[in-house]
């Protein structure tokens, strides 16, 4: 906050390790966090009334040298003289809480929103090691203008400049953590405009799903295929760790042609018709049954006129 | 020091402008919703709430928690406000319980974590209060069962206002969707006005009798959805990352022993329909007999026809798959030596 005025294009080189620096860990990432943290900023705007930094902490589980970060819960923080101090009591008290119903995730690191990481980022990375003595730090730029996930990560190294060791920000490739259920609420969320009609057809929408996958599957192999033939037409230079790349891409094709796989995947086919045959055969029964049950009612009179005189003779 | 200005003039007035559109509904009136609480229009109308409006954040992590569960039914609580007859719920907090449905007490034993977590909430700003409960029903429906409508009842006579959700994680992977339902109760001894018969669900055998019993004793709110500008900003990025996930997902896979227990409790379901379909033949009483009969095949035709539909959707993902993946021949086929 503080910081944002003093911060010109040389500061960020004191807080950055130098580049070709890699990182140590992989990160995976679920999108609960990122939603949370937007949340987090966007309420915090709707009730100041203007854009105010927001701080958290990330939690989830670490497993060697890969960390899923899972979900994230707020921070409270003081402004003393300029510089950020994180409320250490409410931190403990949070971590007691989450404890209870994530007993299996752990404190990772902490989350801001800003545009690039700052010295005052620094010194709160700083605060954080009491908790965590390598913890990871996420950053969001709600003003990202460009199409991508306007998500950074880093970790911190510790590295000598002008002969004093000097705590430094190195960033961290993420993938996006996927799970069946979280996909589909991320699906329905960015829907949300098209509702829950139950007019529109399940099949319709079930392969509205899977076309816009595809387009974009489809779309992003245009990209290389224009890539290479600018290439072959030499409007642009070699590259050739892409070209590689593509290559190695289309020598995956077919991706599995193994005889084992043709015969789990046609009993799999087969399992489908079956339970196809049978939701039929029952649709196929009821209909039959209230075919018989009209045609009884209809001839109702006549049958119940049998019937009593039967009884009576 | 320019292009910090003209970014500092652009955020300024995209602040002014977007905070009093669409994210508005983040901010918290503490006044209003007082004298709301006040007023209580809900005490004069048993059917008061008509709506329920949910943040995209609260409803991921309802379908997070409940799917962290498995098969275990799980419980937490949902901050929000009111606004006129609609329950706007702002986010969700997992509690510490467990298995909701056979244990009476579990709201009790939450009740003292609930109030740490909002008094601790508010020092961040989720100054909302508590509006209601969620819990899950792990692959048999959403509902209101015995228990739950018991909870509920005795919420909205404390509580209000108060809603229950229920969500199912199982249903919500087979169907690709996700399965949730909002529900109040009645008072006492109230008796609802005649309503049309409400949307249909397949509900295992077991479950029954536990939800037609009480099945009058509450209705359900209308559900829908809101995102803040950023959301949806955030959304759209997302998606260029996650439609690999789309593609590379199979529910045939994922919910393989959601699908056989289906198919088991539609066997058993066959089977009542058909003992009683030979019964009623011979009984002469025909007329009562054979409604009851022609429910259970039609619910059980209904039942199977849903779980067919989505298997064919998985099985229809697969084949396209298979075409796109498997059937290319950008180079020469393997000769199988
Ligand atoms: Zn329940």
């Amino acid at each position: 906050m503080a910081t944002s005025m003093e911060v010109d294009v040389p500061a960020v080189s004191t807080v950055m390790a130098a580049a070709g620096t890699s990182g140590s860990v992989t990160i995976s990432l679920h999108p609960l966090v990122i939603m949370n943290v937007s949340e987090h900023w966007t309420r915090a705007r709707a009730q100041e009334g203007k854009i105010v930094q927001v701080l958290g902490a990330l939690i989830g589980q670490q497993k060697g040298r890969n960390i899923e970060v899972m979900n994230s819960f707020e921070l409270v923080f003081d402004v003393i003289e300029g510089d950020i101090v994180i409320n250490m009591e409410y931190y403990q008290l949070k971590e007691e809480q989450f404890k209870q119903v994530f007993s299996d995730m752990d404190f990772l690191g902490w989350y801001t929103t800003g545009d690039v990481p700052t010295p005052s980022d620094i010194k709160v990375h700083k605060q954080i090691f009491q908790i965590n003595e390598s913890p990871i730090f996420f950053m969001l730029n709600p003003m990202g203008k460009n199409s991508d996930l306007p998500v950074s990560i880093f970790e911190s190294v510790v590295d000598l400049v002008n002969g004093e060791a000097t705590v430094l920000f190195v960033q961290l490739d993420y993938t996006l953590a996927t799970e069946e259920a979280e996909r589909i609420g991320v699906d329905h969320v960015a829907r949300v405009s098209s509702g829950d009609n139950s007019d529109i057809s399940m099949v319709a929408e079930h392969l509205t799903a899977q076309h816009s996958a595809i387009k974009m599957l489809h779309s992003r192999i245009k990209l290389i295929l224009q890539y290479i033939t600018a290439v072959e037409k030499g409007e642009v230079e070699k590259n050739h760790d892409v070209l590689r790349e593509a290559y190695s891409l289309c020598y995956r094709l077919p991706v599995l042609s193994t005889l084992r796989f043709k015969e789990d995947y046609f009993n799999q086919c087969s399992d489908v018709c079956l339970m196809a045959y049978l939701g039929a055969m029952t649709k196929g029964c009821n209909t039959m049954n209230q075919f018989v049950n009209k045609f009884n009612l209809m001839n109702d009179r006549q049958s119940m006129g049998r019937r009593a005189r039967g009884l009576f003779f | 020091m320019d292009a910090q200005n003209a970014q500092k003039t652009w955020s300024l007035a995209n602040n002014i402008e977007s905070v009093s559109a669409a994210d508005e509904i983040y901010r918290f009136d503490s006044k209003q919703q007082q004298d709301i609480l006040t007023a209580k229009p809900w005490e004069k109308d048993p059917h008061y709430f008509k709506h329920i409006k949910i943040s995209a954040l609260a409803l991921l992590k309802m379908v997070m928690h409940a799917r962290s569960g498995g098969n275990l039914e799980v419980m937490g609580l949902l901050l929000g406000k009111v606004d006129g007859n609609t329950m706007i719920v702002m986010d969700g907090v997992a509690l510490p319980v467990e298995g909701t449905e056979t244990r009476v007490n579990a709201q009790a034993q939450a009740y003292e974590y609930m109030a740490s977590y909002t008094e601790a909430a508010k020092q961040v700003g989720r100054l909302e209060n508590a509006i209601g409960w969620y819990h899950s029903h792990p692959g048999y429906g959403c509902w209101l069962s015995g228990i739950d409508v018991s909870t509920q009842m005795l919420n909205q006579q404390f509580q209000e206002p108060f809603v229950a959700i229920v969500i199912d994680p199982v249903r919500t992977i087979s169907a690709g969707k996700v399965n949730i339902g909002a529900f109040r109760t009645y008072p006492k001894g109230y008796k609802p006005p005649d309503e049309g018969p409400s949307e249909y669900q397949s509900i295992p055998l077991n479950k029954i009798e536990d939800f037609g019993v009480h099945c009058k004793n509450y209705y359900s709110l209308e559900i829908s959805y809101f995102k803040s500008s950023m959301d949806r900003r955030l959304l759209d990025s997302l998606w260029n990352k996650y439609w690999v996930n789309t593609l590379s997902s199979s529910s045939l896979l994922t919910n393989a022993e959601y699908t056989t227990g289906q198919i088991f409790d539609l066997a058993d379901k066959l089977e009542q329909s058909e003992t009683q379909l030979g019964r009623g033949g011979f009984m002469f009483g025909m007329d009562t007999q054979d409604k009851k009969t022609e429910d259970k095949l039609a619910k059980a035709t209904k039942d199977g026809c849903k779980t067919t539909i989505e298997a064919i959707h998985g099985l229809m993902s697969q084949v396209v798959k298979d075409r796109l993946f498997n059937q290319v021949h950008c180079k020469p086929p393997r000769t199988s030596s």
